[in-house]
């Protein structure tokens, strides 16, 4: 019995340590600061080349430097971070890097062309889910700090591409010294992901910060590297991730140090927005939500019908649907979210214009004919669910004398339907693959959503031009100017209605500097340092 | 969901409730269920405003004004609460009344024929009693579709068996008293036996376990509704309502008062069904009669 009681003891004696370890994250900061970043876990690995989730985006960023990178929430402006100078000749279709000499790993070893196309091969030959990044695109080393990646179409958005974490520098005869491969096997014969999933792995990356401790369900932990190349030096002496649901975020956030929350809703946020300890962002989310009428006939001779889509286009009262994202939301004025190159301004949105919408489904001949609008009902994202969003979009169109009947089902059912082309009118949304608008051309006829759209190759050849001019020019005021061009054409004549983008919320510490989202990486931890 | 199922278990079937306070519990149960069925045949002319009508800004919070709140879209939560009852109670009558008609005439069948055709058919309601109600009837809703009725249907399907089970034990038993062998001896016909001799004897049960079961065809219709199976948006149902309310839990009054209803509604219907059960029942309503004496 009396055994028992000390059992018991000790247990409690070590329940009060790991809590006491738990919390020292934000407890110890006499030695040097301590960052910690609140998030729902969404992590597999840290191995940047098989790694594609936004918590190891925060990670990698910190571990593995990439050519590019941004500045702050930017993410128009790819800004060179390994790279010194760079051109793209022949249509777009070949660039050459000059990499920076004064580079090394944290191990000390120089970084150089042959990691760099180590490093791309790997992650194309893993065929991980970030492979198609990198898809098509072939890289050779020029010299020992040149590089040259072509590839068979023009790949404008190369700069941006090469800013995602998962195109990630590696030290080539350190991955391979630990069972690391680049050549085409690498899927099965790659065997470095476990090891540069623990701290042994420090000399692997050439980051400001190397892995100290790593788990895929608790934290991970980070420590500056201590031969960091940058001439900005670490800004914490550690940077604790953990994985926190959005509520525990809220209590965290408002009684730390130095600490982020990144996963709160935007009316939890509100309530943080008089707390002088805080700083609350609530901005535009890079998603974007959109309705679709299928341009096909044969799918559906009332949604294809011109006229009818004019109807919907002005017969939708914008500012009210923004009311269902709560503060912080914008109303989409294209497909391409506000804060890429190429987007349009406000200013330039489609206006709800009731006349002119009542007189577009008159002249249709279709305004009493029912139309079903289909909508994953389990989905929700940035705290907007899609049930809620349709029968706003129900609502708005019943008002202007529309039959709308609405459907939903689980996602993986409406995606069948989506992807099939068959759908006739559906509630959609788009996530950038990565942060450029070459992502958006896929909404052009005959392309992969203008497929689904059932917007056939050569159905408006002006904007399938246009869309083709896009894809070769690298000039960046060039380029602005042509996807603006592009949505202006798709609003004025696409079969797509961008509703809007919802909120995205950020909540951090008013003791750190530099500390933004970025949609790219949540939030850039090696921008971030102690006020 | 879990919890869900649970409470379809453990409905008051029990007779623990002393039997002095059935009476209160029977006239509570008769208010509250005419109330409930006043609302839903006068909704139009009780609620405040149109259950779907969205109105900007949303998400107010219970007032003169809105007595229930908004919801996420502005639409008056007590409106939509008693255009709910429009759809919960009728389509819960209407399908208890098909599952004991379906389930009486099956289990009437194999009562009276006994033998083979028992056999067939009780294995039958057997293969259906395998199953957990709620599971059973996900699975036919999923397969025939989204929608009000199609999740009707589902709940038939689960429903009728234990008609089937209860009405063939009294059909067994009443079947075996001499007043139907007389009767048989002098000729009627099965068919005149069965509606003359037999029903009369077998109605009552089959009433009270029908009220009962309105309660749980409320239940599974709210539960298949709050899955997305049933009832669709934009309708006012009092499960899909719930579900809404799960999304924004800072917003209380969504989710809280449709399943204040659900559970008023549930509960009356209980009450009901357990006082008539022992009014039907000879040994306890004998033994309330004595009990008040």
């Amino acid at each position: 019995m009396r055994r028992w009681k000390w059992l018991a003891l000790v247990a409690a004696a070590g329940i009060l340590a790991s809590a006491a370890a738990a919390f020292g994250a934000t407890a110890h900061h006499t030695a040097g600061a301590t960052l910690v970043v609140d998030n729902s876990f969404t992590i597999k690995t840290s191995d940047p080349q098989r790694a594609f989730d936004p918590t190891a985006s925060i990670i990698d960023r910190a571990l593995y430097d990439t050519l590019f990178t941004y500045k702050g929430g930017d993410l128009a402006n790819p800004i060179p971070l390994l790279v010194s100078s760079w051109k793209a000749t022949n249509g777009a279709k070949t660039f050459t890097f000059q990499l920076k000499k004064n580079v090394h790993f944290a191990n000390g070893t120089p970084l150089t062309s042959k990691d760099v196309v180590f490093s791309f091969n790997r992650l194309v030959n893993i065929k991980g889910n970030p492979a198609f990044l990198l898809a098509g695109v072939k890289v050779k080393a020029a010299g020992k700090y040149g590089v040259v990646m072509t590839s068979a179409t023009p790949d404008t958005e190369l700069p941006a591409i090469l800013a995602n974490p998962s195109t990630g520098i590696v030290n080539s005869a350190l991955v391979k010294a630990h069972g690391g491969t680049s050549a085409a096997n690498a899927s099965t014969a790659d065997k470095a992901e476990t090891w540069l999933n623990t701290p042994a792995s420090a000399g692997a990356g050439s980051g400001p910060y190397v892995l100290k401790s790593f788990s895929t369900t608790s934290q991970v932990v980070l420590a500056p590297n201590a031969k960091y190349w940058g001439p900005k030096k670490p800004g914490f002496s550690t940077v604790v991730v953990r994985n926190m649901i959005a509520t525990t975020q809220l209590i965290n956030v408002q009684r730390g140090t130095h600490e982020i929350a990144i996963d709160l809703a935007a009316d939890q946020a509100t309530g943080l927005q008089g707390n002088s300890k805080l700083h609350v962002s609530l901005q535009p989310s890079t998603w974007v939500f959109w309705l679709f009428a299928n341009n096909d006939p044969k799918v559906s001779s009332v949604t294809s019908n011109e006229q009818w889509q004019q109807a919907v286009r002005y017969a939708l009262d914008y500012k009210s649907i923004l009311s269902v994202a709560g503060p912080g939301a914008i109303q989409a004025p294209g497909l391409i979210p506000s804060m890429f190159l190429g987007s349009l301004p406000q200013k330039d949105a489609v206006k709800q214009d009731v006349a002119k919408a009542k007189a577009a489904l008159a002249a249709s001949g279709q305004g009493s004919q029912q139309v079903t609008l289909q909508y994953p009902s389990d989905l929700t994202i940035n705290g907007v669910p899609f049930t809620t969003m349709a029968e706003k979009v129900q609502a708005n169109l019943q008002a202007e004398g529309f039959n709308i009947q609405l459907s939903g089902s689980p996602t993986s059912n409406w995606l069948t339907a989506y992807r099939s082309g068959q759908m006739a009118f559906g509630l959609s949304l788009w996530g950038p693959d990565y942060p450029d608008p070459a992502d958006y051309l896929t909404f052009a006829p005959g392309q992969l959503v203008g497929l689904r759209a059932g917007w056939a190759k050569g159905a408006d050849p002006a904007i399938e031009k246009l869309a083709a001019k896009a894809l070769v020019t690298t000039n960046a005021a060039q380029r602005k100017a042509i996807y603006q061009q592009f949505q202006h054409d798709l609003n004025e004549s696409g079969p797509y209605f961008p509703l809007m983008q919802p909120t995205q919320v950020f909540v951090s510490t008013s003791d750190l500097k530099n500390a933004v989202f970025n949609a790219e990486y949540d939030v850039d931890v090696t921008q971030v340092s102690p006020k | 969901m879990s919890s869900l199922a649970y409470g379809l278990r453990a409905r008051a079937r029990s007779s623990r409730i002393p039997a002095a306070w059935r009476q209160p519990l029977a006239i509570a149960g008769t208010v509250i269920a005419f109330a409930w069925i006043v609302i839903a045949v006068f909704a139009p002319l009780i609620a405040p405003s149109n259950p779907l009508a969205q109105s900007f800004p949303a998400s107010e919070s219970p007032s003169l004004h809105h007595l229930f709140g908004t919801d996420e879209l502005g639409r008056d939560v007590l409106s939509r609460v008693i255009y709910g009852s429009r759809v919960s109670l009728p389509i819960a009558l209407a399908l208890v009344a098909i599952a004991a008609t379906i389930g009486s005439i099956v289990g009437a069948v194999a009562g009276y024929f006994r033998g083979f055709v028992d056999g067939i058919l009780m294995r039958s309601t057997d293969l259906v009693f395998a199953f957990p109600p709620i599971i059973l009837a996900m699975v036919v809703a999923a397969v025939l579709g989204r929608g009000l009725f199609n999740a009707a249907l589902a709940i038939v399907v689960v429903a009728w068996p234990s008609y089937a089970r209860i009405v063939r034990g009294l059909v067994l038993s009443v079947g075996d008293s001499e007043y139907v062998q007389s009767a048989r001896l002098l000729g009627a016909s099965s068919r005149r036996a069965l509606v003359r001799d037999v029903l009369p004897n077998v109605i009552g049960p089959v009433f009270v376990l029908a009220t009962l079961d309105l309660a749980n065809a409320i239940l599974l219709l709210s539960g298949l509704s709050f899955l997305g199976l049933g009832a669709q948006p934009p309708q006012a149902e009092w499960g899909s309502m719930v579900a809404e309310g799960t999304q924004y839990f800072q917003w209380w009054w969504i989710g809280t008062f449709p399943g204040l209803a659900i559970f008023t509604v549930v509960l009356a219907f209980n009450f009901l069904g357990d006082s008539l059960r022992d009014v039907f029942d000879p040994r306890t309503a004998r033994r309330a009669v004595e009990s008040d004496a």
